[in-house]
């Protein structure tokens, strides 16, 4: 019977291509836009997110910032309430089990190093040992810096392998540099330094060709940094959350906890965030998610307009047709058929015109995701969700006009004219 | 649905023992109104009593506005009467229940029709077939027999025709096969040479001979003309909702 059905709803469409093909086309742009649209929101957010996860997903970022910007704070306020070693000891004390280790930066800016006539320039940083925990620096010879080399903030570097290059050429091995020792000119002061370690520098996906000059990363221990910059204060460091602890429910009690440290510190002009990345990577997700339905919602719009379409040629159609009903139901066809030839007809309208949809919003949705430089993602998700509503919409649509069909009378339907 | 078709036969086995074998349609002053209950209401049928036996051919004649076509229709089992019994086959039409009403038209009643009422853009095999598809019989029974009644209508060679690719004559011709095709009791053909030009409708009426007389077919022929008429075997005459004349027509068949 639904074999017999969908003949005689291929007849009939066939014999009115061009109208069923203008009924299909309010489907197919609806279909296309939300299919579209789901494959950009999609590719986006799974994009943000791998880069997210990148960062590492056990960050915690911890910030002091004033709560209203805007206030009246003064020099000595800033001095105040900026994060110093003791209250990062403390921290650390009383989530011992929960923190796997604290990355704090010192950043003293580029400075030029001239070896044997050839000139490099690195970017200095000092580092706290959690450093190499919350980022990834990939070292491909020697050591990182070992517990001397933090609490006596000894004078030892880790440089990148591009740096060598820089100075060297690419010939030169890399490992023939550690144990030399390198003068930096930071704004005319001086740092000397012995390189224990030599990491490899992934260029970022951006940047292309040309980066001869670039500035490369180099770490020094944080006290050493600090002994260069006479500063021990901070307004930010990272901590990460040791593995199978939940990094968005520590952050909340690591933020509770450090407001109660600082309390004194902050005054009542400060107050201290922290965020994790998993949260951040959920936020983001549930953002773009949001944002890709509300969106995919407007072009459902779209579709609705389709099903009306859909019951208007449905409409048209049957009363074009009262007297093949009438001659149908003459010759037996029970009103449950009549019903069921014309609802299968919607639904493969709607069916052709949702699939013909999908094809063009995935293809729209690809090229679109390629030129906006993100990596296509189709949502197979979507596709079914599309079929189904499209398939729905059918027989929402051609239900009533369907039944008005089937509830004609024989006679009067035989007689029309 | 099931449940229903079953009921129905079991009491259609019921009903046929009371009657006699032989008597095919039975009606008792049928009465059909329209406007029922308004200061309006208009008695078309007055109370006609009917039999016909199986294997007759039979016409009923009248000018237009006599109730024929109403008669038609309530006989059909289109429409249903206002008062009064038609008993078909031994089930009693009046008191079926309305959703089994199309499938009483399946099993026992072959229409055709003055205009023919073809599907259109279907073949022919397909408008033959229609029927038996509301019957539920299998495709490849459905092809059988729709292919053995084109060829005994002479159809044979246009069966893949669409009704637009067909004469008047081959519509009609295809429409009296669909009638066959649930090889029902009665053929109830309405004016079927009404649209057709005097050679073409001697055809028509030479298949509803041939049809009567090999097959034993019952066969009621719906028409205005009283040429027609003396063509068969029996004749009723009606006029203004009543039955005036009946008369045996001592003449074999072909004029």
């Amino acid at each position: 019977m639904i074999k017999e059905n969908c003949k005689l709803a291929i007849i009939s469409i066939k014999a009115n291509k061009m109208r069923a093909f203008l009924t299909m086309l309010g489907i197919i742009i609806g279909v296309c836009a939300v299919i579209a649209i789901m494959t950009v929101g999609n590719s986006m957010t799974a994009d943000v997110k791998k880069q997210l996860e990148g960062y590492g997903v056990q960050n915690i970022t911890i910030y002091v910032n004033p709560i209203d910007w805007e206030a009246d704070i003064t020099e000595a306020d800033y001095e105040n309430m900026r994060l110093r070693p003791e209250a990062l000891h403390k921290l650390s004390e009383h989530f011992k089990d929960k923190i796997s280790g604290i990355s704090v930066e010192e950043e003293l800016g580029a400075g030029s190093v001239v070896m044997d006539g050839k000139k490099a320039n690195i970017n200095i940083t000092g580092t706290s040992a959690g450093y190499y925990k919350a980022n990834k620096v990939k070292l491909i010879n020697g050591n990182s810096f070992n517990e001397f080399d933090y609490s006596m903030g000894k004078n030892t570097i880790i440089v990148s392998d591009k740096f060598i290059e820089q100075l060297y050429g690419k010939e030169y091995k890399p490992e023939n540099f550690l144990g030399k020792e390198i003068e930096i000119n930071i704004n005319e002061e001086y740092l000397n330094a012995t390189v224990v370690g030599i990491y490899h520098y992934e260029q970022a996906g951006s940047a292309r060709g040309g980066n001869k000059n670039i500035t490369t990363n180099a770490y020094i221990p944080l006290k050493r940094a600090w002994a260069f910059s006479h500063d021990e204060a901070f307004f930010e460091c990272t901590v990460v959350a040791a593995d199978g602890v939940n990094a968005s429910e520590l952050s909340n009690q690591i933020k509770e906890y450090l407001t109660e440290v600082m309390a004194s510190n902050l005054g009542d002009k400060f107050m201290v965030d922290a965020y994790s990345n998993q949260s951040m990577i959920e936020e983001n997700t549930k953002t773009m998610n949001q944002m890709t339905m509300a969106i995919s919602m407007i072009a459902a719009i779209a579709l609705i307009v389709g099903g009306i379409g859909v019951m208007n040629i449905m409409t048209v159609s049957i009363t074009e047709r009262t007297r093949e009903i009438g001659t149908r139901k003459a010759l037996g066809a029970p009103d449950s058929m009549i019903m069921l030839q014309f609802i299968s007809e919607a639904i493969i309208i709607c069916l052709i015109g949702g699939i013909i949809g999908i094809v063009l919003g995935l293809v729209l949705g690809n090229v679109a995701v390629h030129f906006m430089g993100y990596t296509p993602h189709i949502s197979f998700a979507s596709i079914y969700l599309s079929v189904g509503f499209s398939m729905a919409i059918g027989v929402f649509f051609g239900y009533s006009p369907a039944k008005h069909a089937a509830n004609m009378n024989p006679i009067d339907a035989l007689r029309y004219e | 649905m099931e449940v229903l078709m079953q009921c129905l036969m079991i009491w259609e086995q019921m009903e046929v023992s009371i009657l006699s074998n032989d008597i095919l349609l039975q009606a008792r002053d049928i009465k059909k109104s329209y406007y029922v209950g308004t200061p309006n209401e208009l008695e078309i049928l007055h109370g006609i009593d009917l039999d016909i036996r199986k294997g007759e051919f039979v016409s009923i004649v009248g000018q237009s506005g006599s109730g024929k076509s109403t008669l038609m229709n309530i006989l059909g089992i289109l429409d249903r009467q206002t008062s009064g019994k038609y008993i078909l086959d031994g089930v009693d039409i009046s008191k079926a229940p309305n959703k089994a009403l199309s499938s009483l038209r399946n099993k026992h009643i072959g229409f055709v029709f003055q205009t023919y009422n073809l599907i259109a853009r279907t073949d022919a095999i397909a408008n033959v077939e229609m029927p038996m598809l509301y019957a539920g019989i299998s495709e490849k029974k459905r092809r059988a027999r729709a292919i053995e009644l084109l060829e005994m209508v002479g159809m044979g060679e246009r069966m893949h025709h669409t009704p637009d690719e067909l004469s008047g004559g081959q519509k009609q011709r295809v429409a009296i096969a669909r009638a066959m095709a649930n090889d029902p009791d009665i053929i109830l053909a309405d004016e079927p040479t009404g649209a057709l030009d005097s050679k073409t409708g001697r055809l028509v009426m030479d298949i509803f001979h041939e049809l009567h007389e090999k097959q034993g077919k019952t066969i009621v022929l719906i028409t205005h003309s009283n040429e027609l008429a003396a063509e068969t075997p029996r004749i009723i005459t009606i006029s203004d909702g009543n039955i005036i004349s009946e008369k045996i027509n001592d003449k074999e068949g072909v004029a």
